[in-house]
């Protein structure tokens, strides 16, 4: 069974196309990876998930529900971090978790539990401006994974971390859907990030969904085509290239 | 809506601390009025809050008007500047929830700062002139009156505030429509229903139709507020 479907959605500025008939299968308790270069559509594609950015066409459903009738709905199942993390600078960590606590109704030991998962918990009564890059995207982490929601939605989760913990949050999002049972749609423009983490695959260029299903399916598929499959990072540059190419060149 | 939660957002913003300082500011423009003029004041004929408010009430208005302003700007400031609102925006809660509660906060502060004010007002008529049984009902009346006037320029604001992400800009325009108030001195036709100058009516100047007007302007600007949240979400 699938939690998020989409069907055809589509998403322009303009003249200029964002994201073009996105047809998404993300199954219900994996972590699914999201790839694609900077300005593939990626967070344009969540961002239509979270009723930020209306589709300009298509549909999709989350977990049987239809966005815009149900968007409150599908928000209550929804966990996210989407860009860079989101906060008020005059807050302390916990204080910004409160207001998320109050809003989504859940009892008040959530705040503790989620910062405890991020690893925030020693720095919970500092004012979230004074955090440094690290510890504001682990805070937006927290405010996503709190009261743990069955969808979980991350863009780029590990940006501006340090190896530590690029690796502490890596394998803390390839365990939730076995300590939750939640559904885990996480983007990077990195193959070799995602392929640590993720069931499924998605691979994304130019707003064109190139290809979608296993690390297994797109070896195989790559190697057909004669494309380096022992180097996973190659092979992802030589698909997008060929993508590029075909688009006359364009970057 | 959800006072609590906005409430708590306000937290180390400088707000509370910018209405108390404020309003005490205000409730001291006429004690400073009367220690330095009290022997000509008192020389007036007429009722002692009618001499105080014609004497301070311009001033004590366009402070509270600035502060009405600086609040809305705070307020908004605190949403934009880490987008704090864009995760709001992802939570299941309708975003009218968020402006209620900001005008509830935004409402009940200026009152605050209304009722300091009417204190300094109270505190020079006793101290200064002869008060009459009614001074207290007539001081009591024209802090309610102001506050129904006060209504309109509260909404317009954040309704200002809310539209740009740079604090400046609000802050620009809404520093404009206070100066743009002020004209209203010499022009008590249409310009004394331009929301930023209601509030520097006095209850001597009470009228019906001005009520009425505060009223139809919360509720159209709360109407044109509402539909301009509802373009900004099917042209995002």
């Amino acid at each position: 069974m699938n939690m998020i479907e989409t069907r055809n959605l589509t998403k322009s500025y303009g003249d200029f196309t964002a994201v073009s008939e996105l047809s998404l299968h993300i199954p219900k308790g994996s972590v699914y990876g999201f790839l694609g270069p900077n300005g593939a559509g990626k967070s344009t594609t969540m961002k239509m998930f979270l009723g930020l950015t209306r589709p300009t066409s298509g549909t999709f459903k989350i977990d049987g529900k239809q966005y815009p009738k149900d968007r409150v709905a599908i928000l209550k199942e929804i966990g996210s971090l989407i860009e860079a993390p989101a906060f008020y600078g005059n807050l302390t960590g916990e204080e910004n978790l409160e207001i998320i606590r109050k809003i989504l109704g859940l009892p008040k030991s959530a705040v503790d539990d989620a910062l405890e998962m991020v690893g925030l918990m020693q720095f919970k009564k500092r004012l979230a401006k004074k955090y440094s890059l690290g510890m504001k995207q682990r805070l937006g982490l927290a405010g996503a994974l709190l009261g743990q929601p069955p969808i979980l939605i991350l863009d780029e989760p590990t940006n501006g971390l340090d190896p530590v913990g690029i690796h502490e949050i890596r394998t803390l999002i390839r365990s939730l859907p076995q300590k939750f049972q939640c559904t885990v749609l996480v983007s990077s423009h990195l193959l070799s990030e995602i392929e640590l983490m993720a069931d499924e695959i998605g691979i994304l260029n130019h707003g064109h969904l190139l290809f979608e299903g296993s690390l297994d399916q797109l070896k195989d598929g790559a190697a057909r085509r004669g494309y380096p499959t022992e180097n996973l990072e190659e092979m992802f540059l030589a698909l997008i290239d060929e993508d590029n190419q075909r688009r006359g060149g364009q970057r | 809506m959800n006072f609590g939660i906005e409430w708590a957002k306000m937290k180390r913003s400088g707000f509370v601390p910018a209405f108390l300082a404020g309003g005490a500011l205000g409730a001291f423009v006429p004690v400073i009025q009367m220690a330095v003029r009290s022997e000509n004041d008192t020389g007036f004929l007429g009722k002692p809050l009618e001499i105080l408010l014609e004497a301070n009430w311009s001033m004590i208005a366009m402070l509270n008007v600035m502060l009405i302003v600086a609040g809305a700007c705070m307020m908004y400031h605190i949403e934009y500047e880490e987008r704090g609102i864009q995760k709001i925006r992802t939570l299941p809660t309708k975003e009218w929830h968020l402006t209620a509660g900001k005008f509830l906060i935004l409402m009940i502060a200026s009152f605050g700062a209304l009722v300091l004010e009417t204190v300094g007002l109270g505190g020079c008529g006793i101290y200064w002139f002869e008060i009459s049984e009614d001074f207290f009902t007539e001081l009591l009346k024209n802090m309610g009156y102001v506050m129904v006037l006060t209504l309109p320029t509260v909404i317009i604001m954040l309704m200002i505030a809310s539209w740009f992400q740079n604090m400046w800009i609000s802050l620009g325009i809404g520093v404009l429509c206070v100066f743009t108030a002020t004209m209203r001195q010499t022009d008590n036709g249409l310009l004394s229903l331009f929301p930023f100058a209601m509030p520097f009516q006095t209850v001597y100047e009470a009228n019906v139709n001005d009520l009425i007007a505060a009223a139809a302007e919360v509720i159209a600007f709360a109407m044109i507020g509402w539909g301009i949240e509802k373009i900004r979400k099917k042209t995002v």
